[in-house]
């Protein structure tokens, strides 16, 4: 592959700040999206198998990034249902990155988060 | 978006073709009005080619017209593939973790020029990079082993990209990454300025003929000075940092960059990079920027950093869990 050697910029270390052994999917409801640099962050309220509600903080891709990936700032208004794939963060708790993000209509898009290890990339 | 790629890829192919053999009529830039050509507006240096020319290529520095196609269906198809699965990678793998990588493949994919003939991006018959001299691999060692030894107790255990102060994309000289691929150009009255879209900066460059900084003046991104050789913007950089090295190099390192406008959509961007103290001698690498719809977005790093919180964070629970196992609870 013509990626060899190329080196993809992590700008910041991946397994540093999310746990690759603990993949999650969350289905929840959109309460906040913060699209700011160098990461944006989506917060969902997830409910709990006991009926209880945690709220989840998800990294996605920086507002560049998701721009031309197609969002806009009018994607993820409060109140939006999506379930989200991806990986939770080292201290255990609701953080998580997302890989992608599905929305009610089947719709699946790219959440382009914080960069994996530059060594991953190379094919 | 598949088709969207074919499509670029032809007007790569049949642009690259020209540039590599240096046959095409001269294209006459648009000039300002001091009459130097008009460098001006938003580009893009994403690339396929790799810096280094991958093993088993030899002395090939171009790739003939039948191989470059074969390379570019192998990634359409894997493309195409990944597309219809949703999932291109394994679950579990740091692949996957979590940048899709046919979205990579997207980004890249949307400059024109993103393809091209070169088997690698640093020219001539070797398209590697000297073997680095025995003191400089001794002194990235040293630096290696220094860095090692750091664990996470704080943020400043953390790499200057991670904090958001220097990037590998606005440095000198300027290599696409993953993504924000996008530079803008801006020729004004004695200067140019170049701004790179990731992390932000703006490299002002004088063309008024002054000396560089006095030499003890170091900077993460060096000190830039310019002058036009005929319709060739040249870029000459030193009193680099050692602190943001490029390629292992150290504080010596001296880049030459050359922005030449070969058509209507392209600039030719050719660097030639020497550091006595790190190879021993210059090494030239070439690419293909091609024009792209503005505007820059901002990248207030800073703004929302908070990764930098979690990964200390996490630290801190990991440290717990193992004193944890330790202690046998």
């Amino acid at each position: 592959m013509l990626m060899a050697g190329m080196p993809l910029w992590a700008h910041h270390s991946f397994s540093a700040e999310f746990d690759s052994n603990r993949p999650i999917k969350l289905r929840g409801t959109v309460t906040q999206w913060e699209l700011v640099n160098p990461h944006s962050w989506i917060h969902i309220d997830v409910k709990n198998e006991d009926g209880t509600v945690t709220n989840w903080m998800i990294e996605g891709g920086s507002p560049n990034a998701l721009l031309r990936l197609g969002f806009t700032r009018n994607s993820l208004p409060a109140g939006t249902e999506i379930v989200v794939e991806g990986y939770q963060g080292k201290d255990h708790g609701s953080i998580a990155v997302g890989k992608n993000i599905t929305f009610p209509d089947g719709k699946r898009m790219f959440l382009g988060g914080s960069a994996n290890e530059p060594e991953a990339d190379k094919k | 978006m598949a088709h969207r790629l074919l499509g670029s890829t032809a007007i790569a192919l049949t642009t690259l073709i020209t540039l590599c053999a240096q046959t095409s009529t001269p294209w006459t830039p648009s000039r300002l009005p001091d009459g130097h050509p008009d460098l001006q507006g938003y580009w893009t240096n994403s690339t396929e080619t790799p810096l280094e020319r991958p093993k088993g290529l030899g002395a090939q520095e171009f790739y003939t017209d039948a191989e470059l196609a074969a390379l570019i269906k192998k990634d359409q198809d894997r493309v195409t593939l990944n597309k219809d699965e949703g999932r291109p990678t394994e679950p579990g793998t740091t692949a996957d973790v979590h940048y899709d990588y046919t979205q990579y493949g997207l980004d890249r994919g949307q400059a024109k020029l993103s393809w091209n003939r070169r088997t690698s991006l640093i020219v001539g018959e070797q398209g590697t990079l000297p073997p680095m001299l025995p003191e400089a691999r001794k002194r990235n060692a040293e630096i290696a082993a220094k860095n090692r030894g750091r664990g996470l107790d704080g943020p400043e255990d953390l790499s200057l990209s991670s904090r958001c102060i220097v990037v590998a994309q606005e440095s000198v000289p300027l290599l696409s990454g993953g993504y924000n691929n996008n530079i803008q150009i801006v020729q004004g009255d004695g200067v140019v300025a170049i701004m790179s879209e990731m992390n932000h900066s703006v490299r002002i460059v004088p063309m008024d003929g002054r000396p560089h900084l006095p030499a003890e003046v170091r900077q993460f991104r060096g000190d830039s000075i310019g002058h036009w050789e005929g319709d060739t913007l040249v870029v000459d950089s030193t009193n680099f940092s050692a602190r943001n090295p490029f390629q292992g190099s150290g504080d010596k390192l001296h880049v030459v960059e050359r922005f030449t406008r070969a058509d209507a959509d392209t600039i030719l961007y050719r660097f030639t990079v020497e550091d006595p103290e790190t190879w021993d001698r210059p090494w030239t690498a070439e690419t293909a920027w091609s024009k792209v719809d503005g505007p820059i977005f901002e990248y207030a790093c800073h703004e929302g950093n908070y990764s930098l919180r979690n990964t200390l964070q996490g630290a801190r629970v990991a440290e717990k869990e193992a004193a944890e196992k330790k202690a046998g609870k």
